[in-house]
């Protein structure tokens, strides 16, 4: 069971601040303020769902530069942006930077509400992608070296015969091992090894 | 018979002796007529005059003592030629003559027809100007100007010659007064005659030759019992002598004493030429004329028709025109100029004025227009200034809106959230307040200002400016009001101006820079206002046009906000004034009376964002 969403809210004006928290509170969410980009980012925000509701414009850095700052560092939150004047360069801006949405203040409650579940989702679907990816990592560091060398070929695309003779090994003894690797990888088929091998042959580590 | 010729082109004085007083009206007339006919001659002459002063004087022993005053008085300058003037003067050298300046030629002047007739032969050297009084005539002229008249009333006086008047009317006014009845005051005393004279009534006239003895002894000029007469009298009175027009006689035909008095002295002067007294031809002509007094005209209401045109009339105010008409011409004349002139600096005047209202009013216009380009630079941070109270209103309301949907008593929440609606709506309202007071077109106004407020107020509204272009506004306030007389708004205006100057002066410097600061100062001598930046600073070649209006460097601007912030600060009797080095920043600083001057004191901190 995931935990609560938790909604960080960057934004400088103090009662629009309380006023969303406030808001957020209501429809049931977890939410955390923060006067300033600065403050946002001297606390890591704790591991868990949700997404950050950003000012474009505070002093200091703005609402753009954290998002930026956020990816440099690995934090994955969905970030939707409010804004009080909706500029067309800056709006471009964030939605190739990944934003979910870009919103004009006032904000409609079932416009933001609607951002936010869309926010929400695709945090739930990255963090499923990135624990799937963390298990299979962990599953990659589980092999021994025999079996990486064998998974290495597979992902590299190379038939048993070819691993047999690359390794010096017996076809059987291949065989022996991709089978062992299917449960250690937690792969059902064949096909199934062979598909997450072509992922990782994608994402090359 | 010695003839005492007189030669020719010799100098000679004239010796002129008047009956009666100096000062009677016929004898300065005459003298006056006299000397002016002398002094015209070919011989040069000096006039001496003398006065017997009759009736005052008089009797025998007076008479000697005159005789001889003027025998000794004259002995060094004996005349040549004497003239007597009026019957008893005639009277006094036909007796005297021979002793006291014999052989001189004698001129009379004024003495009576009658008297002269009375008198008889007269010598050959004795010639003059006879006089008639015109009794009939004047009495004639009275009846037919008063229509109406039931009764002619004479009043005659009691001294001898009185009495000759007397006896003179009591023959010529039966006749002349026609139908008329005529009754006689004569000799009568002053306070009878007065008393008779009171209650004449309307349908009477009287007639007087003055008199110089009344009944009870007491003497007077001609003139001045006419003058009772005519003060007492309740009916229009008449006289025929000179002197009664003036003291209340409505007129008379009254000989002219100037004229005869001129004669007189030609008659002197044809002696002096050599002519024979008995050659000379003497003037037949009355020497009479009619004169009026306009007022009694007017009190009696005599029918101005019935006046001959003739007649001298006198005392009659003469019309403004008829004084006064050169100078009234004159006067005219200037102040049509004047009026034209004044007119034309009124018209003038007028004309600045309302030139002057005109420049004040594209001055406002000017301003208004600057206010809304400054406007205009600001909409994006006034809409943020706007919308950011307005989304917190509809989040906080779109919170209390989920919280009731909830259920559940949340009583607390609900009403921190609507205290919050209510100081966010404030908060919109207020800088809608502050934007309109600052944009709205309004006629300037005096008033007791805070400049700390003023200035404070100003920089809150460019904090989102501010914010926006990454610059920094350090506000540092006097620590106690600043207060001066003036439009807060303009004060704010300025304010606006050289803060977003300063803004476009920081755009391109690096962010350590980026920093304006705005102080409010109380001196001893005023308010000072400064706006310092460290910006990229103006070049020496702009300083000098910089409040000009249309001056600018800058790709958009206008050049008129330092020009519109000088006229305003000008306009609060300050200045306004920059330092600068370029690439380094300027200090503009404003200069406004303070309205309570204080010490200078140490300046406060706040910092807005």
């Amino acid at each position: 069971m995931s935990p609560k969403p938790l909604i960080h809210v960057v934004d400088d004006d103090e009662s629009l601040r309380t006023a969303l928290l406030e808001l957020l509170d209501a429809a049931g969410f977890d939410a955390t303020g923060y006067a300033s980009t600065g403050a946002f980012l001297l606390q890591p925000p704790p591991d868990r769902p949700g997404c950050v509701l950003l000012d474009v414009r505070m002093p200091g850095p703005s609402g753009l530069e954290l998002q930026a700052a956020l990816q440099r560092q690995g934090i994955s939150l969905p970030v939707i942006f409010l804004t009080g004047h909706a500029d067309v360069p800056t709006s471009v801006r964030a939605m190739k930077a990944g934003a979910v949405d870009f919103l004009e203040k006032p904000v409609e409650r079932d416009t933001l509400l609607d951002a936010l579940s869309r926010a929400l989702a695709r945090d739930a679907l990255q963090r499923t992608a990135s624990e799937e990816a963390r298990r299979q990592s962990s599953r990659l560091a589980a092999l021994t070296p025999r079996e990486r060398a064998i998974f290495d070929r597979i992902v590299a695309g190379k038939l048993n015969k070819q691993i047999a003779d690359d390794l010096g090994i017996g076809l059987r003894t291949v065989k022996a091992y991709r089978a062992q690797l299917m449960v250690k990888l937690g792969v059902d088929s064949a096909a199934e090894l062979g598909r997450l091998a072509g992922e990782m042959r994608d994402k090359p580590a | 018979m010695p003839h005492a010729a007189i030669a020719a082109e010799e100098p000679g004085n004239v010796l002129v002796l008047h009956s009666n007083s100096r000062l009677a009206p016929g004898n300065i007339a005459a003298d006056r007529g006299l000397r002016d006919a002398i002094a015209s001659g070919a011989v040069p002459a000096q006039v001496f005059s003398e006065f017997l002063d009759q009736p005052a004087f008089g009797g025998d022993a007076y008479e000697r003592t005159m005789a001889r005053y003027l025998r000794e008085k004259y002995a060094m300058h004996p005349p040549r030629a004497i003239v007597a003037v009026s019957d008893n003067a005639f009277d006094f050298l036909l007796r005297n003559r021979a002793d006291l300046f014999d052989g001189v030629p004698l001129v009379h002047l004024g003495v009576s027809k009658a008297h002269l007739q009375s008198i008889g032969g007269l010598p050959a050297d004795i010639a003059g100007v006879p006089i008639e009084y015109d009794f009939s005539g004047t009495i004639k002229q009275a009846l037919h100007w008063h229509p109406g008249a039931r009764r002619l009333v004479v009043v005659t006086g009691a001294s001898e010659r009185d009495r000759g008047w007397e006896a003179r009317l009591r023959r010529e006014a039966p006749a002349v007064a026609d139908s008329v009845p005529v009754e006689f005051l004569a000799g009568l005393s002053t306070t009878s005659l007065q008393e008779r004279l009171k209650n004449l009534g309307p349908d009477a006239v009287v007639f007087t030759p003055g008199y110089y003895l009344d009944g009870d002894g007491r003497i007077s000029s001609p003139r001045e019992s006419a003058a009772m007469i005519a003060a007492t009298s309740s009916a229009p009175v008449y006289g025929a002598l000179d002197g009664f027009i003036g003291v209340g006689v409505v007129g008379g035909r009254v000989p002219n004493f100037e004229q005869m008095g001129r004669e007189a002295g030609e008659i002197v002067n044809a002696l002096f030429a050599g002519t024979a007294p008995a050659s000379l031809r003497l003037p037949e002509i009355e020497h009479a004329s009619l004169q009026v007094d306009w007022r009694q005209v007017q009190r009696w209401g005599i029918d101005e028709k019935l006046i001959p045109a003739d007649a001298v009339i006198r005392f009659r105010e003469p019309t403004f025109w008829q004084s006064y008409r050169d100078a009234a011409i004159v006067t005219a004349a200037i102040i049509l100029v004047q009026a034209a002139l004044i007119a034309t600096l009124l018209l003038e005047r007028r004309r600045r004025r309302s030139a002057e209202s005109a420049v004040q009013k594209q001055r406002t216009e000017l301003a208004h227009a600057s206010r809304l380009a400054v406007a205009g630079e600001l909409t994006a941070s006034i809409a943020h200034e706007i919308n950011q109270p307005l989304g917190a209103i509809q989040t906080s309301a779109d919170a209390a809106d989920l919280i009731l949907q909830a259920g559940g008593d949340r009583r607390d929440d609900l009403l921190r959230i609507v205290t919050r609606i209510r100081r966010d709506n404030l908060r919109a309202s207020d800088v809608i307040r502050r934007l309109r007071a600052l944009f709205a077109k309004h006629e300037p106004e005096r008033q007791r200002v805070d400049l700390n407020a003023a200035v404070s107020d100003a920089v809150m509204l460019l904090r989102t400016e501010a914010r926006h272009r990454e610059v920094t506004v350090d506000l540092l306030l006097a620590p106690a009001p600043a207060f001066l007389v003036g439009d807060p708004t303009q004060i704010q205006q300025v304010l606006i101006i050289l803060v977003l100057n300063a803004m476009d002066a920081v755009q391109e410097v690096p962010d350590d820079r980026r920093t304006i600061v705005v102080s409010v100062e109380r001196r001893a001598d005023g308010n000072v206002i400064t706006v310092r930046d460290r910006g990229c600073g103006i070049a020496p070649e702009h300083a000098a046009k910089l409040f000009d209006s249309f001056f600018t460097t800058k790709p958009r601007g206008m050049g008129l906000g330092l020009s519109i912030a000088r006229t305003i600060v000008e306009a609060h009797g300050g200045r306004i004034t920059v330092e600068s080095r370029q690439g380094e920043g300027a200090v503009f600083r404003v200069e406004l009376p303070a309205s309570d001057v204080a010490e200078p004191v140490a300046l406060t901190s706040a910092t807005v964002r």
